[in-house]
């Protein structure tokens, strides 16, 4: 291959899925990801992947791997399929229709969000795509979370720098609270702080939207920068609340993820809100989005009846930490596993197709290297708020096996 | 039986509408996947003898597969926990595959359970662009079907400025450029310039919710619900597309607002234009007092217009979800039922409302939505620009049809289920004055295929002359309607059997619907220079094309 640039690359190194990337592809390796933050730089790296294929840990033919895959898979009574980061959406709807097939249990990488899925499936959501807070919003809320660490371009790309049609000035357009709860603490830039203590902050979160709804407030002095937050609300002409859906210092709390939900619903009353949920990389949306569409449920599915049930305190790593799976099927890279599923697949055996399977810390039976989407090859993926885009593989043919092609051929192999 | 290269499906009493054929004993001849004239007397025969032979139905305007759906499906757990549905037994090809249904059902469950009832093509009604690649790869794993999907328009940014503007040609090369790179089938129209009101934020004497009339700004002066229709209809008219645009009217679901629909129509008069879910915007009354049917007003508009067509958006009792890119709609209702709601404001583009629902009979307004409907339905004089809808699944499900047909078709039935229903704002509606119309079968194959077919220009469909796709409905002859239609014997999709005494056994892939109107690529320069201001997804990455 010949030294070249490919632009408008989606990155997937966070749930930002920036798809402004120029990548600069020198000597069959990426040597510059040009507008990618730190994190998407290290996402891309060089593009080097290792191309092993193993079974029991000895070098194998493809023929080989997918023969023992489908024989584990098989013969298992209670498998798992497990959809992890770096497949495209289009891998993703294979790997559920072998789950199908086998009656297996599925869950994926979207589950790290259980917390305020399960709150937007009780209450529903008031939200926007990116794009429209950028347009619109002329405060902004950081609550508990600065998105420059996890999400690093999401203010500079979406929601604080650029103009928008009504916010004609860019960040100048607009207002920036941080609402810092304990040591979570909002972007150090903000316009305004408020501090709450993370023992008042549900209750918090509640006097303000009893505010914004006109009921009587109490005169709890604990309460009163958050009430005069709220009330500087809704006076805004649209309200931007942002908040991290996925873990962080303090176990996830589904009393406060509903209430920020009914927050930014009862703000519409009065102006217009949208909650911003910030959600990770490697294509945990599009996953999200896959179950949904196929089975009805966002994750944490169970074909073991022949249909598709619902588990969301019963995913993959209480699957796994109670003994339940006898064999597994990991799609997509092991290093991004949460660290209970990891332990929990190594003490089972295991089939992983995906980028650097080979270095599966649960040491698979099975393992076959791919590339990783976006990088060696194409399909679609999903932002964090849902929107698809395409990958546009900067080192597609460079020798990385396809993940879309291997699971299509064991699906084959189980004739699902 | 294997899949037939040839079928004769032989005795069967055939409506063919548009072929004037209205209960007429012959044989319907397959090769292929399309009708013929004639078949050897060797050929596989299939015995309708005593059954009704009908074209495939055809759905012109449901919510089942794209962003807003899939929205709608994660906000129902419950609902899919209590309908599994298992995958089926397949006779030769991949397995089946399960899902589960409720009012918003899995995609696999959605293609097989429309082929179930005997529909084989259904239009995706509402689609933002920013999400058609979405829709699409949900329609690829939406299996038998043939499908297309609308392209929501209106309350677009790039749009609303090419009005204010006056640059009335390049508003129509944007539509077409937009229809091409999306892979939609027509334009769709929702609550025009009210969605991109709301979605301004609050401020302003009216809160800057919604607009009221056709005359309200929307931004600029120069750009009002009525310039936005205008625009439109101009362009799917001049671009020759198949289907007219598509159009849901401003303050859809309020009471009074049989005036705004009216002269929404009045608007576009001597165009071609389609009215969609007419049932919930013909109704009388003022906004904050009571409600009243305005379905006579209405109707008989459209019954003296030949360019406008309709479908109904029948409300049926029982559980719906209300799904639409009327966002300021779905606020309201949110606030008086107080349920589950979802609201996603999609960037430069449109909306998404969501909140499930449900429709009782002892409810006053429920009980009026349903009446206005079959109104609208009893009192046309023209069968074949009055669709058979119920707005899937806003106003209940597309597995409701077979029970809406026997309203339609059964008077004593429909009587009878009149004394149940409240009847507090009944008065003065045509239905308690003894309606006695009732739909023949000939007419049925109108509203749910032979018209279909024709409004959506898809000229293989919605009938059984040479040439046409060879999508059949067999159906058992009974006299409960609502079991015939809901169970037919044999449904054949491009002439494959997939339905077989009654039992779904063939899942072959549906076509795409698309369409690709040619425009003066200068727009997509000026395209560029709007996305590079505004957008963050690159125009490269825009639409739902194959990247290179």
């Amino acid at each position: 291959m010949t030294d070249r640039s490919v632009a408008n690359v989606t990155c997937l190194g966070c749930g930002c899925a920036c798809d402004d990337i120029t990548v600069v592809v020198k000597q069959d390796s990426i040597a510059e990801a040009r507008n990618a933050c730190a994190l998407g730089a290290a996402w891309f790296g060089d593009g080097t992947v290792p191309a092993e294929t193993r079974v029991n840990g000895r070098p194998a033919s493809l023929e080989q791997a997918l023969t023992e895959a489908a024989r584990l898979l098989g013969g298992a009574k209670r498998p798992l399929v497990y959809l992890a980061a770096d497949i495209s959406c289009e891998t993703q709807r294979e790997g559920v229709a072998i789950a199908d097939r086998l009656h297996a249990a599925t869950d994926s990488l979207a589950a790290t969000a259980t917390t305020a899925v399960l709150a937007a499936q009780r209450r529903g959501r008031a939200g926007a795509t990116l794009g429209e807070i950028r347009q619109h919003a002329d405060l902004v809320v950081f609550w508990a979370v600065d998105p420059s660490t996890r999400y690093p371009r999401y203010g500079s790309r979406y929601v604080v720098e650029p103009r928008g049609v009504a916010a004609p000035q860019g960040r100048n357009s607009r207002t920036l609270i941080a609402v810092d709860v304990g040591e979570s603490r909002g972007p150090a830039d903000a316009d305004g702080r408020v501090a709450v203590a993370p023992t008042d902050e549900v209750d918090g979160l509640e006097m303000m939207r009893a505010a914004v709804q006109g009921r009587a407030g109490g005169a709890d002095a604990r309460f009163r920068t958050v009430v005069e937050l709220a009330r500087r609300m809704t006076e805004a002409r649209y309200v931007a609340i942002v908040a991290d859906g996925e873990p962080g210092l303090v176990p996830a709390d589904p009393a406060r993820a509903e209430a920020l939900i009914t927050l930014a619903q009862a703000l519409n009353g009065p102006t217009r809100c949208a909650l911003s949920t910030l959600r990770g990389g490697g294509n945990r949306s599009g996953a999200d989005a896959v179950l949904t569409w196929q089975t009805g449920f966002p994750f944490a599915v169970d074909f073991a009846r022949g249909h598709p049930s619902y588990h969301p305190q019963a995913g993959a790593a209480a699957l796994l930490g109670a003994g339940e799976v006898d064999a597994a099927l990991v799609i997509g890279t092991p290093a991004t596993l949460p660290v209970p599923v990891a332990a929990g697949l190594a003490g089972i055996r295991s089939v992983a197709i995906g980028p650097r399977a080979s270095a599966a810390t649960f040491q698979p039976a099975v393992a076959v290297d791919t590339g990783v989407a976006g990088i060696h090859e194409g399909g679609t993926a999903f932002r964090m708020d849902d929107v698809p885009l395409p990958l546009r593989p900067s080192l597609e043919g460079g020798g990385a096996r396809a993940a879309l092609v291997t699971v299509r051929a064991l699906r084959d192999r189980l004739g699902a | 039986m294997s899949q037939p290269t040839r079928l004769r499906i032989a005795g069967g009493t055939v409506y063919d509408p548009a072929n004037g054929v209205e209960g007429v004993v012959h044989d319907v001849c397959i090769e292929g996947d399309r009708i013929v004239a004639e078949l050897p007397a060797s050929a596989p025969r299939l015995d309708a003898r005593g059954m009704v032979v009908m074209p495939g139905g055809v759905d012109i305007h449901a919510h089942v597969a794209g962003s807003s759906v899939n929205h709608a499906r994660r906000l129902l757990p419950e609902e899919h926990a209590a309908d599994p549905a298992p995958a089926p037994r397949l006779a030769d090809g991949p397995p089946g595959r399960s899902g589960t249904g409720g009012t918003v059902p899995s995609t696999f469950a959605t293609g097989y359970r429309y082929a179930g009832l005997g529909y084989t093509t259904a239009m995706e009604a509402a689609v933002a662009p920013l999400a058609a690649r979405h829709a699409h790869a949900e329609l690829d794993d939406t299996p038998i079907i043939d499908a297309g999907f609308f392209v929501l328009l209106g309350n677009d940014d790039y749009l609303l400025r090419q009005i204010a503007a006056g640059e009335t040609v390049r508003a129509r090369d944007y539509a077409a450029w937009l229809l091409g790179v999306t892979r939609a089938y027509a334009i769709k129209v929702v609550n025009p310039g009210g969605v991109a009101v709301w979605k301004g934020g609050g401020g302003g004497a009216d809160g800057g919710r919604n607009v009221r009339g056709l005359d309200d700004a929307v931004g600029s002066s120069a750009v009002t619900p009525r310039k936005i229709l205008e625009t439109l209809a101009g362009a799917a008219n001049a671009l020759a597309l198949p289907h007219p645009v598509h159009i849901h009217c401003n303050n859809l679901g309020q009471p009074g607002n049989a005036a705004t629909t009216l002269e929404s129509m009045r608007t576009l008069a001597g165009q071609r234009a389609h009215f969609t879910h007419l049932q919930f915007h013909s109704y009388g009354g003022a906004l904050g007092k009571a409600w009243a049917s305005a379905a006579r007003e209405v109707i008989e508009y459209v019954n003296a217009h030949a360019e406008v067509s309709v479908d109904v958006g029948q409300v049926m009792f029982g559980p719906a979800t209300t799904v639409t890119a009327d966002g300021p709609v779905e606020q309201l209702l949110y606030a008086s039922s107080g349920r589950k709601w979802v609201n996603i404001d999609i960037e430069l583009e449109s909306g998404c409302g969501i909140v499930p629902y449900a429709y009782r009979e002892r409810a006053a307004v429920a009980a009026l939505q349903w009446a206005v409907g079959l109104e609208l339905f009893l009192l046309a004089n023209d069968p074949w620009r009055v669709v058979l809808s119920t707005d899937h699944p806003n106003g209940g499900t597309f597995l409701s049809y077979p029970e809406l047909i026997r309203l339609l078709m059964d008077r004593a039935y429909r009587d009878e289920r009149l004394k149940g229903v409240n009847q507090k704002l009944l008065a003065g509606n045509a239905l308690l004055d003894g309606l006695s119309r009732e739909y023949t079968l000939g007419e049925i194959a109108i509203i749910t295929r032979a018209g279909p077919a024709r409004l959506l220009g898809l000229t293989g469909k919605g009938h059984l002359g040479p040439g046409a796709d060879a999508d059949v409905t067999i159906y058992a002859n009974d006299a409960d309607r609502a079991k015939m239609f809901a169970t037919p014997r044999y449904v054949i999709k491009a002439g494959t059997l997939v339905v077989e005494d009654g039992q779904l056994r063939r899942a072959p892939t549906g076509r795409r619907l698309t369409v690709r109107p040619d425009y003066d690529a200068a727009v997509t320069k000026d395209l560029k220079r709007f996305f590079d201001e505004y957008a963050c997804v690159g125009f490269e990455n825009y639409g739902a094309e194959p990247v290179a």
